[in-house]
């Protein structure tokens, strides 16, 4: 932008020139010209002479610039009021009316007398104390034609006769007034001083404005043309809503206002008002339904039971929804919600045929929800009578439940439509729809769900057999989509039955059709969608299929089949993970034929890898039941192989990338995605193929995982991991093919990644397998790896997770493990280029030393790790010193759990120990209390607070010489503490502060006079900004 | 009724009618079918046009006996991979911190968006757990495979 453009305007000199600006303002012009001429009549409105200027333009006949004027009253009024005497104020009310009944007279735009309305609004807000009875004195005005001091009101005729002499045009402005009043005062806080009294002043109009709205709603006949209905069930609205946010019940505005519901009521008569009385309607019996009298409810009962209601309810039901609108249903939904424990339990005929009607709203014609808008409003219905039953069948009396059949039969009708309602439509059909109505329509479906978790709780057994027979109906019509929908109910129900026996009787009456041999049919007849539900029917039913065995490999030979589907395949292998994991005892006899099954797939195409991952995943688990060793080590050896001729060809590709045959399944499965643009660099694909196949030996290592526990004998030898030769030769084939694909191919950090999960998911065992190495073995693994290692953070983890594993288990082999690692953990803390270079590191090695530290100190402190020691110490400190949050918080974790070894020394240290431990704090001492005095002294973050109070209370309470530390950090040689804070707080209150947290000898009331301290050295001020 | 369990009803009746596509938030069920307004389990879709587009997380909101004065606790299950979730799956968010930007007028739906939000947003001044803040600062690479790998096994139905 040129500096011409970012010049001001001069002020104007005349009204001439102003009003030429206004009119500027509104015409199309570029941006910046409108922002230039938009700051300069800003300048003018701000300036003394605003109320001037708009005094002036105020009569103008240009709507425009009276509009300009309104708006400079309501920025003068908001920013200078307070420059205003009292006789001012009050001689502004009169001229602002006066003005507001010009503009009417002069018939300027609606626009500009609705701004005026604002105008005087934005004055009762001011000076409501010099205008309390505002609406009556604005009606009296109006009727006389003029702006009138407020005092000359003491001598008007009452309100209702004022009232009735207005025409229908100032009978408008009257309610366009009184609707501004209650919206804009509403926007403020009822509560807060500041506003109490205007709301206070408010609800004393209501009378007046009861009256007001009275007339509106029957307005006087001279003038057809002009109804007012419409403006009073808007300010009606308003004025109830805000009766509505009230905190407390306001009788004085209620009661007065409870009057008008029955001319509200008739207005739904008008068909230009249906939908504005309507949504007044649906929206207070939805939110306010207190507002509401047992007269207005019969009211409306009989309004619903008229010929005009049935009329509006088939329009509804047959109508077009996105055309027509569904103002009706909602409005008897909202009374249904309102009446809901009345409805329910009612035994008459007239509560009966409403509860019809609002069922009957689940059947209204079209595709959900595109076209039918009704259903899900309805089903919301539905679900909260049926949450009110549940509540009422624990609550009330048995004997008092004498309604409980009725509304069991309304039950039945809601789901029978609903099951009709969820059915797929044709596939031609949902493909014309967009992304937000396919996702709607899912949505409505899961709604369905919860409901009908709802009826089960109510309804039990029933229910299982409803859609059970509905299912072999439908199968015997061969009617897909009713069938999709049964078996979509049916697996709603799987959470609430699955895992008790007494529904099998009803289960297997689905699981033994012949539904499930049509799906076994590649070319059958069945559609995708049913196919999908099917599969997904037999993994919701798992424990189902663990009591029913016989049924088991059927359903498993059609998950096989359907996992090289590009749609089907994924669900499928799911449902065979899970399927497999928990019923892997009874499918031991069938690991071999699924490991052919999965070999004969993998020959024929490449599997989605998530698929292929959870495939081997289902295998492993069955083999791990398998309770013959050598049966079991059979089978694992098999799939391992099938796996280890991947690793063998990715090293050998690698090496040699003219291997490369893309025609073949073993290369294509390196191609990750499976359809690149342009194929990947050969050793992009060997690496893919090994890693994909590396995340499925991860997967079987899972898979391998036993489910049960066993009891460990922590005190007992070691097992002897060699007791079987031919487990310890097959792991050492596998740590073998590991450190070779992490050798060939380890630059990616992936590698590394599965290979620490693989470790991970023998940690947690305690019975040998093919994955649960022995300690010396994983050990072994770690101490070879480099700083330079990748992921080497990742490493460090896995190694805490070790160290865990370690003390589960029996204790002879503890230490020598620990002594072995701690060296190679420090070594690559050692490497850092500083602490807080890499946090994984710095966050994992801190941990690490602090879980030595915890159960095996000797082994810490060995004089042969006296260096290292020295060094982590040091670490730790400036790890404190630095900024970032979680290595800050481990070292503050650690030295929480140190500082209390110098005064307990763990019962069996030695002496010597416990002279290393107290000569290190000696010299350490004064180091904490620096580090943790720069940090409480302000350098830390407020979350970090409470973290470093804990090495701090432990501070004051074990060591003597805490509180001299603490001063020496505090104060200095020369009263100069080195803290942030240190220019804020002086050198008494630092004082004061240490002889507390002294004083309080590590009680909890610490951290609170730690959060006191940091705020008085951030600077008092500083607070969470919201 | 409680203020909690009035509020909670509130804001159930309030998500019906509005919420967020792709989302899903209901309270649990007990043994017996009853609903226990205070532990909700809800469903995080990935933002559209980012890494974790197609992805639905699961995260359990436990409300407090205070709340609204008091903030609920967002957990994913399983933990997730991402620098604001602690390793316990316990989302780090200013607007669930009482002592920053929590305040009683916040809905659940703006916990959850606020939480959607920060999938693809994470702040690098709150970290909650070192492996992926540390891959975040680190390798932005190898952290948006990974996240496309979490979103593979956590595909939206």
């Amino acid at each position: 932008m040129s500096d011409g453009a970012m010049e001001q305007l001069p002020l104007p000199t005349s009204l001439i020139e102003v009003e030429a600006l206004i009119r500027a303002l509104y015409q199309p012009n570029p941006p910046e010209t409108i922002s230039r001429i938009q700051e300069v009549l800003h300048r003018l409105q701000r300036s003394p002479e605003g109320w001037q200027l708009a005094q002036s333009l105020i009569a103008h006949r240009e709507d425009n610039i009276r509009f300009y004027a309104a708006l400079t009253l309501i920025i003068k009024l908001n920013r200078d009021s307070s420059g205003l005497s009292e006789d001012d104020a009050k001689g502004l009310l009169e001229n602002i009316i006066g003005w507001t009944i010009q503009s009417l007279a002069d018939g300027a735009g609606n626009f500009v007398v609705k701004k005026l309305c604002t105008a005087l609004v934005t004055y009762f807000m001011h000076f409501s104390h010099l205008w309390p009875s505002c609406v009556r004195h604005f009606i009296y005005c109006l009727d006389l034609g003029r702006g009138a001091p407020v005092d000359s009101l003491d001598d008007a005729l009452a309100t209702d006769v004022l009232v009735g002499k207005l025409d229908s045009q100032k009978l408008r402005v009257a309610m366009w007034f009184a609707a501004s009043f209650v919206e804009e005062v509403g926007k403020t806080d009822m509560s807060a001083p500041k506003f109490v009294q205007v709301h206070g002043r408010l609800v004393k109009n209501g009378p007046d404005v009861a009256c007001l709205l009275a007339r509106g709603f029957s307005p006087p006949q001279d003038n057809p043309e002009l109804k007012t209905q419409g403006e009073a069930l808007s300010c009606f609205q308003a004025w109830i809503l805000y009766a509505q946010r009230a905190a407390a019940p306001i009788p004085d505005l209620v009661g007065p206002l409870r009057q008008l519901v029955g001319p509200a009521i008739n207005c739904f008569a008008d068909q230009d008002l249906f939908h504005t009385t309507a949504e007044l309607f649906s929206d207070a019996l939805g939110n306010y339904s207190a507002f509401f009298t047992d007269e207005h409810y019969s009211t409306l009962a009989s309004l619903f039971e008229s010929p005009w209601a049935a009329e509006h309810y088939q329009r509804v039901l047959h109508g077009n929804h996105q055309e027509d609108g569904i103002s009706f249903g909602l409005v008897i939904l909202a009374y249904g919600d309102a009446k809901v424990q009345d409805l329910m339990r009612s035994t008459d005929t007239r509560s009966q045929r409403f509860l019809e009607s609002l069922s009957g709203l689940l059947a209204a014609d079209g595709y959900l929800v595109g076209e039918d808008t009704i259903f899900v409003p309805a089903l919301e219905f539905w679900s909260t009578f049926i949450e009110t039953m549940i509540d009422a069948s624990y609550s009330d009396e048995e004997a008092a439940q004498n309604w409980k059949p009725y509304a069991e039969q309304h039950l039945k009708t809601v789901v029978m439509n609903c099951w009709r309602k969820i059915q797929w439509p044709p596939a031609e059909t949902f493909a014309e729809w967009d992304s937000t109505e396919r996702i709607a329509f899912g949505d409505a479906r899961k709604d369905v769900t919860d409901m009908l978790q709802s009826v089960f709780s109510l309804e039990g057994m029933s229910l299982v057999s409803f859609f059970a027979d509905l299912f072999l109906q439908a199968l015997a019509a061969q009617s897909w989509a009713e069938l999709e929908a049964s078996a979509f109910c049916l697996g709603a129900l799987s959470d609430c039955i699955s895992d008790e026996a007494k529904y099998d009787q009803e289960l297997s009456k689905v699981f033994a059709s012949p539904f499930f041999d049509l799906l076994g049919q590649a070319q059958g007849p069945i559609p995708l969608r049913l196919r999908q539900t099917g599969l997904a029917l037999i993994e919701r039913y798992c424990e189902y299929f663990e009591r029913n065995a016989q049924y088991l490999p059927n359903a498993l030979n059609l998950l096989f089949a359907a996992v090289g589907d590009s749609v089907l395949g994924g669900p499928s292998a799911r449902s065979i993970s899970t399927l497999c994991s928990s019923c892997r005892s009874i499918l031991t006899g069938e690991a071999g034929a699924f490991i052919s099954h999965y070999q004969t797939i993998r020959g024929s195409q490449v599997l989605d890898s998530l698929a292929e991952e959870r495939i081997v995943l289902a295998i492993s688990s069955i083999i791990q039941a398998i309770k013959d060793e050598s049966q079991r080590l059979n089978m694992f050896e098999e799939l391992y192989n099938t796996l280890k001729k991947d690793f063998e060809l990715a090293v050998q590709l690698k090496a040699n990338p003219s291997l490369l045959n893309l025609q073949h399944p073993d290369f294509l499965r390196g191609l990750d995605p499976p359809n690149p643009q342009s194929a990947p660099a050969t050793e992009e694909i060997a690496l893919q193929i090994a890693l994909r196949s590396m995340r499925c030996l991860a997967s079987i290592a899972k898979g391998m995982q036993d489910i049960k526990e066993y009891p460990v004998d922590l005190d007992g030898e070691s097992q002897s991991q060699n007791a079987n030769s031919r487990l310890a030769g097959l792991q050492e084939n596998l740590m073998r093919v590991l450190v070779e694909v992490q050798r060939v191919l380890g630059a990616s950090g992936e590698a590394v990644e599965i290979i620490c999960n693989i470790f991970r998911a023998g940690f947690s065992e305690t019975e040998p397998g093919p994955f649960v190495f022995s300690p010396d073995v994983v050990t072994d693994y770690f101490v070879q790896q480099r700083f330079e290692t990748p992921r080497v953070g990742t490493l460090l983890s896995t190694a805490c997770s070790f160290v865990g594993s370690l003390y589960r288990g029996p204790k002879a082999y503890v230490p020598a493990q620990l002594a072995r690692l701690l060296p190679w953990v420090i070594s690559i803390l050692q490497a850092l280029p500083e602490p807080e270079a890499d946090t994984e590191i710095s966050v994992n090695g801190i941990t690490f030393t602090d879980k030595v530290m915890s159960k095996y100190p000797d082994v810490l402190f060995h004089p042969h790790h006296a260096p290292l020691v020295e060094f982590f110490f040091l670490f730790t400190i400036k790890v404190l010193d630095g900024n970032e949050p979680l290595p800050k918080g481990a070292a503050a974790e650690f030295w929480a759990n140190f500082i209390p070894l110098t005064a307990k020394p763990p019962s069996t240290s030695s002496r010597t120990l416990q002279q290393t431990i107290t000569n290190a704090m000696t010299h350490l001492g004064p180091l904490i209390a620096r580090s943790l005095v720069y940090n409480i002294g302000g350098h830390a973050a407020r979350s970090e607070l409470d973290k470093l109070c804990e090495p701090l209370k432990r501070l004051v309470a074990t060591c003597v010489g805490a509180q001299g530390w603490l001063m020496q950090a505090l104060v200095g040689d020369g009263n100069e503490g080195r803290f942030p804070g240190a220019e804020r707080v002086g050198v008494e209150e630092r004082g004061v502060w240490v002889r507390r947290v002294v004083a309080l000898r590590g009680a909890r009331a610490t951290n609170q006079v730690v959060r006191e301290f940091w705020m008085a050295c951030r600077g008092a001020n500083f607070t969470y900004v919201s | 009724m409680s203020l909690c369990q009035n509020r909670l009803q509130e804001e159930r009746k309030q998500w019906r009618k509005d919420h967020p596509f792709g989302f899903y938030a209901r309270p649990q069920k007990n043994a017996q079918g009853v609903l226990d307004l205070k532990i909700w389990e809800c469903g995080i879709p990935g933002k559209e046009k980012t890494i974790w587009e197609g992805g639905l997380f699961k995260l359990v909101v436990t409300f407090p006996d205070e709340y609204p004065t008091k903030p609920p606790k967002c957990k994913f299950v399983p933990p997730l991979f991402h620098p604001n979730v602690y390793p316990s799956g316990t989302v780090c968010l200013s607007i669930l911190n009482e002592e920053e930007a929590w305040k009683p007028a916040i809905t659940i739906k703006q916990i959850l968006l606020g939480v959607q939000d920060l999938l693809n947003d994470p702040n690098p001044e709150s970290p909650a757990q070192a492996e992926a803040y540390n891959m975040f600062k680190r390798d932005r690479v190898q952290y948006e495979r990974r996240i496309k790998q979490i979103v593979r096994e956590n595909a939206a139905p």
